[in-house]
């Protein structure tokens, strides 16, 4: 086996770092009928993203994420620079046949309903109808809309829309998943489950490239991260190595009174000559919410198998908070 | 991961999506209640023409097919070139587009799909308003003379089938809406289509007098004004059509094919509006080009229009059907070479125009 998902599976960390999207350079500059430039949205980016990483490129509105995405799926032409997509350029159907590509705004057909809507996504994969049928089945259960597949997604809620998005973006097994704000219109059990769907493909070894201005979701999905502002790339790196304060240390104490924080205070204290803060630390909104939610009975599950492309589907099933990790939560 | 290796070729793909993706486009194309309402103005004013005749000089039948032909080239423009703006235009800025091409689909492919599903919606559209024009023909007042009866004669029993076709057709999208969840439009627009098949095709077992068949000698033949060969004997199914119109709406449909890649091609970088009103404009100057533009010089500015214009006189020949005409085979099949050559260009200029089109 030669994808990344062998090793993650096996419990090895991926020692290659072939890079699947590489960009060098890349500029885009948009015009106007009078192909006069109007805006430059991409400053001459330099972006590797490696095999088997979830990578987050994080910008505030307008920063370029949108258009890098489009550029990476030759859905923008770049006006200079290098793109290239699985060792491919951006618009090879044969590189693209291996991609998943969940857009900003869940563009579906609204007079078709979901399972519809992945049946002609799969034919465009040139998948047998056969295998077509199952994958939409899978798909749709495991996106949670098996109750409303056979209804058209043009009366659909965000949410619901951002679903069947989702599952069009895994119809084909993706090698390499390109999500474009995965999160947005996801109340917050959704967008749980979209974070702990994202770990769970990476684990497979699919690789990630994802964008978002929900720091707090880049933060728990992403092995690695760049930040762009007004096209132009200002930093990047491992989110440990960018988030560590190394002049800092935490201590975390389960049972400890306080006389003895206080007596542990005064001689760290002591130690360093420098003033030590002491707190105690809340569980985040998210993880409470999801907590009080999982009590009342409406927690959902996912079933993981449609992604790893392994057990069927109602083999291999997941809860948001019990199977996977939640990393920071 | 898709597609499969070996189980699937490049060119066995590309169909793949074709299919597909022209099949995606013809279903929201026929869903939308724009596409329906045209194909039934276009059947019921083709239908109404011989029950509002008045001053009619003997050509009730002419007057219908006429009327029949001009409403499948008008509303059949009005629907192409609606149909390819809305899905082409309309899929680029809804991002539809971007997400199919975010496959791995060929932009080629997606427009040459895109084209095939509008010239669907076109041919089913045609064939309905065909069938709409027969029927009207046949059930315009003709002067029979019969053992019993000699003068005019309006087919009001085909007229009234034709029309209870349609409103069969509304009744039954609505049940299959109301009870089965199914879309109105597409089941509204391929049942008008269907029903007046349906009802041309029954027009065969009963004659202008509404005698049923099997009939013997003259009496099956109530003035059909077709060589009587079968007036020796019995005739068990005869249904008195003027096949002559179909050849003249095989032209007409060529003239909608055109009209289909002309506006896909358009709709690459043009709205709705601009591509149907470019469109309505090349309708007029290829119909009066004939007379306007030729003998002019090529580089002139009207030689050059005349050179770049589809001429849509080559597929209006509806006067060559009167008084018992008929338009050669050949001539159809010249004029279907003509119509694939205006096709391949306006789409090679679609693909060019789409190749390098921006898809945010």
């Amino acid at each position: 086996m030669t994808r990344a998902a062998t090793r993650r599976r096996e419990g090895n960390v991926p020692e290659s770092k072939q890079p699947v999207i590489e960009t060098r350079g890349l500029r885009k500059v948009f015009r106007d009928f009078w192909r006069r430039p109007t805006v430059e949205a991409v400053k001459g980016l330099d972006l590797t993203v490696n095999d088997g990483e979830v990578f987050g490129l994080l910008g505030p509105n307008g920063s370029g994420k949108s258009t890098t995405i489009k550029m990476l799926l030759g859905l923008l032409r770049p006006t200079a620079g290098l793109v290239r997509v699985l060792g491919a350029a951006p618009d090879d159907t044969r590189a693209k046949a291996r991609i998943g590509y969940l857009p900003e705004v869940s563009h579906l057909h609204p007079f078709l309903t979901p399972r519809e809507t992945l049946m002609y996504y799969a034919s465009l994969f040139g998948m047998p109808r056969k295998e077509a049928v199952r994958r939409t089945h899978e798909l749709l259960v495991m996106v949670d809309l098996e109750h409303a597949a056979d209804r058209a997604v043009g009366g659909f809620s965000k949410g619901m829309a951002r679903r069947v998005g989702l599952a069009q973006a895994l119809v084909n097994a993706p090698d390499l998943l390109i999500l474009d704000e995965p999160t947005s219109g996801l109340d917050p059990i959704g967008s749980r489950e979209v974070k702990d769907l994202v770990r769970a493909l990476a684990q497979g070894g699919v690789s990630v490239l994802m964008t978002s201005h929900l720091l707090a979701d880049v933060e728990d999905v992403c092995d690695r991260v760049a930040i762009l502002e007004r096209g132009a790339l200002r930093a990047e790196g491992m989110i440990a190595d960018l988030l560590r304060q190394p002049d800092a240390v935490r201590f975390e104490v389960e049972g400890l009174d306080e006389p003895a924080a206080a007596a542990v205070r005064a001689e760290l204290e002591a130690h360093t000559g420098r003033r030590v803060r002491q707190e105690y630390p809340a569980m985040s909104l998210e993880r409470y919410f999801l907590q009080v939610v999982a009590q009342d009975g409406r927690q959902r599950t996912f079933a993981l198998a449609p992604f790893l492309g392994t057990a069927p589907a109602d083999t291999e099933r997941l809860t948001p908070n019990s199977q996977l990790p939640i990393p920071n939560s | 991961m898709f597609p499969h290796d070996g189980q699937c070729g490049a060119r066995g793909l590309a169909l793949k999506q074709v299919a597909a993706i022209a099949r995606a486009t013809l279903v929201e194309a026929i869903q939308q209640p724009v596409a329906f309402l045209i194909l039934l103005s276009a059947v019921v004013t083709t239908l109404l023409v011989p029950v509002f005749q008045f001053h009619r000089f003997g050509e009730d039948g002419r007057l219908a097919r006429d009327s029949g032909l001009s409403c499948m080239l008008v509303f059949g423009l009005v629907l192409a070139a609606g149909t390819a703006g809305r899905t082409v235009w309309g899929e680029i800025a809804r991002g539809t587009a971007a997400a199919a091409l975010g496959k791995p689909v060929r932009r080629v492919t997606f427009l040459l799909a895109k084209a095939l599903g509008v010239f669907a919606v076109a041919a089913f559209f045609w064939l309905g308003v065909l069938s709409a024009t027969l029927l009207a023909e046949r059930g315009s007042a003709h002067f029979i003379t019969h053992e019993d009866y000699s003068g005019y004669v309006t087919d009001v029993i085909t007229l009234a089938l034709s029309a209870a076709g349609v409103a069969a057709a509304l009744l039954i999208a609505a049940a299959r809406h109301y009870f089965g969840r199914r879309r109105f439009g597409v089941s509204a627009f391929v049942g008008v289509a269907l029903s007046q098949v349906l009802v041309a095709l029954a027009t065969g077992f009963y004659n202008r007098l509404g005698q049923l068949y099997p009939l013997h000698g003259e009496a099956a033949c109530a003035g059909c004004g077709a060589d009587h060969a079968h007036a020796a004997g019995w005739v068990f199914y005869h249904p008195e059509l003027n096949l002559r119109v179909v050849p003249a709406a095989l032209l007409v449909l060529f003239a909608l094919a055109v009209f289909t890649a002309l506006a896909t091609a358009l709709a690459t970088r043009l709205s709705t509006g601009s591509t149907l009103a470019v469109c309505a404009g090349v309708l007029l100057l290829g119909l009066a080009g004939d007379s306007l533009l030729t003998g002019a010089p090529f580089w002139s500015g009207r030689g050059l229009a005349a050179g770049l214009l589809p001429d849509l006189q080559n597929f209006w020949l509806c006067d060559a059907v009167a008084r018992g005409g008929r338009i050669a085979w050949r001539y159809v099949g010249e004029a279907a070479l003509y119509a694939l050559t205006c096709c391949a260009l306006f789409l090679v200029a679609g693909c060019l125009a789409f190749r390098e089109r921006d898809l945010g």
